[in-house]
């Protein structure tokens, strides 16, 4: 008997990189479109990827993305060591945001993030302990009732 | 390769076997990875082909050959008819004016000529009446390229819904010529030949299978090579501009649809984006998968560097003709020449819009089944960590990690990699 096919991959990031932004999101949607994800489900996966990869980029010293993939789901776990979220019900708040000046000038930092990713994900997991840092955990359901 | 199940992809491009000579050179700068080497010739995956011409570009053997319509299929109507690209007019240097290409055209043996710049001002006030009208997804995304809208149901499909749905200039002109010509000279509609003058082959893909109505309504594509000879050996004859009443009907904001950034010209949006190269339109739609640019309203793609006049079947080079167009652009004046009644008439009856949405049809993935599909992924990574990694070409695949899907895809064999035949004989 052949065991579940189960494929994981973990992308790093750092901190202030605004350069190399993008890139872990773009690598996921490769490999997800090479086993013929739903184009939607791939379009949700890519935007909370990015917006969760763009947190840690801009508020946090080091973090990765863990990328798990069984025939049933997408799973995306996104931890960083950083300032971590003080008060996560008003981080989740729409237009809420605690980025710097400079941030918004460059076009990010529209409190939007993860209002955008719980949006796109079918299960929403956050957990942050203030000072330390902030893991999340994302599924993307591959079959069933999904999000449009 | 081989097992194509899709056999319904028209291509604009082949491959000629006499002349190819297996070089690989096709093959690495092919942007979906479509070409192999086997047996010292390149052969295009039909499935992933996007017709952008990159190829053919590259190849110095001149193997790639480009389909366009022949004239014997152009003879076959009673009625001929030439709508040229702007780009035609670029091409014959700075004092050539459009009414003496026109002319030239007339003299070659055309029975008419149309002027599309005009209809690409229309187009422009549709684009704009549609903008303003939908908002609720962005970016909104050109449907001027055939090529850009292919890569988009291919490696995009998710972005399908957020192309325009108007038809561009050239499909917009040769509908609304074929009504207006029927009736002026009294003709069957289906005896009247109407041709387009491109300066890519990929016109003729959205000819032959157009992806946003049942036919299209041109006959054809010539390109501005094949025509290029005959309409300067007139021009040469006679330097004497002709008569004809087609100049104070060309636009500025037409010609500039020849080059980047004409598209969005002609817009009052200021958040609008133009992209050009086949690479930067790749890295741009990606961004746009990304949600990355939701505050940007429109963007214009267009396959081609620089836009048309960079297309590979075009002879002026791409940067004298940017400039050419360029004061074209500035002698015939940013004003509009398009009566605001007829184009509103026009407009709210559709004549502008597609008739079929544009639908995704994604790259084959690696297995229908998603547990096999997954373990291939796996299979292809323990594959590509024992290949040398230097992307040679020599196996017949464009690099290393392709050459990997391709081992797994049983397309390719293991021992075609002769770095990993040294690496094994050392052990």
């Amino acid at each position: 008997m052949s065991t579940v096919a189960v494929l994981s991959q973990t992308f790093n990031i750092k901190g202030g990189d605004f350069v190399n932004a993008g890139e872990p999101a773009c690598k996921i949607r490769n490999i997800l479109r090479e086993i013929g994800i739903n184009a939607n489900v791939i379009r949700r996966v890519a935007i909370a990827a990015y917006e969760a990869e763009m947190n840690v980029v801009m508020y946090a010293r080091q973090g990765e993305i863990r990328l798990k993939i069984t025939p049933h789901k997408i799973l995306l776990e996104i931890e960083d060591t950083g300032q971590g979220i003080e008060d996560i019900t008003l981080a989740m708040q729409p237009g809420y945001s605690t980025a710097t000046e400079e941030m918004r000038e460059m076009g990010f930092g529209a409190g939007m993030g993860l209002p955008n990713i719980k949006k796109n994900s079918d299960i929403f997991n956050i957990h942050s302990t203030h000072g330390k840092g902030t893991r999340l955990k994302l599924t993307f359901k591959l079959n069933g009732k999904t999000k449009k | 390769m081989g097992k194509l199940k899709n056999k319904t992809f028209f291509h604009s491009i082949k491959i000629d076997h006499n002349r190819c000579i297996g070089c690989v050179q096709c093959m690495r700068y092919c942007p979906t990875k479509a070409i192999r080497v086997k047996n010292s010739k390149a052969i295009i995956n039909k499935e992933l082909c996007i017709d952008c011409g990159e190829c053919l570009r590259v190849c110095e053997q001149n193997a790639i050959v480009p389909i366009t319509t022949s004239s014997a299929d152009i003879n076959k109507f009673k009625y001929i008819v030439a709508l040229p690209s702007p780009v035609l007019f670029s091409q014959f240097g700075q004092n050539i004016m459009p009414d003496q290409i026109l002319s030239a055209l007339r003299a070659i043996g055309f029975d008419y000529v149309y002027d599309e710049a005009w209809m690409c001002e229309m187009t422009s006030m549709a684009i704009e009446k549609y903008l303003g009208e939908n908002r609720e997804q962005l970016p909104i995304i050109s449907s001027t390229c055939p090529v850009v809208v292919r890569l988009i149901q291919k490696l995009f499909p998710s972005l399908c819904k957020l192309i325009i749905p108007i038809e561009p200039p050239r499909e917009i002109a040769a509908k609304n010529l074929r009504e207006q010509l029927s009736q002026k000279h009294d003709l069957k509609k289906k005896d009247i030949g109407i041709f387009h003058i491109t300066p890519c082959s990929a016109k003729l893909v959205s000819i032959n299978h157009p992806e946003t109505m049942k036919y299209s309504h041109l006959d054809g594509a010539l390109s501005i090579q094949e025509i290029y000879n005959e309409i300067m050996m007139i021009l040469k004859k006679s330097t004497e501009p002709h008569l004809m009443d087609v100049q104070n009907r060309i636009s500025g904001i037409g010609i500039g649809w020849a080059i980047s950034g004409g598209e969005i010209r002609g817009l009052k949006s200021s958040l609008a984006v133009s992209v050009s190269g086949v690479h930067d339109t790749i890295r741009i739609l990606e961004d746009v998968e990304a949600g990355k640019l939701k505050n940007i309203e429109y963007l214009e793609c267009l396959i081609c560097p620089d836009g048309c006049v960079g297309g590979p079947l075009t002879v002026e080079n791409r940067f004298v003709a940017k400039s050419n167009a360029l004061r074209l652009i500035k002698t015939f004046g940013g004003k509009k020449k398009v009566d605001e009644n007829l184009f509103m008439n026009l407009y709210r009856r559709g004549f502008f819009s597609f008739e079929e949405e544009v639908k995704p049809k994604p790259f084959p993935a690696l297995d229908r089944n998603r547990s096999k599909a997954i373990k291939k992924i796996q299979q292809i990574d323990r594959i590509f960590k024992k290949l040398p990694k230097i992307d040679c070409g020599l196996c017949g695949s464009p690099d290393c990690k392709t050459f990997a899907e391709d081992v797994v895809r049983n397309e390719a064999k293991m021992e075609k990699c002769i770095f990993k035949k040294k690496c094994e004989r050392k052990k």
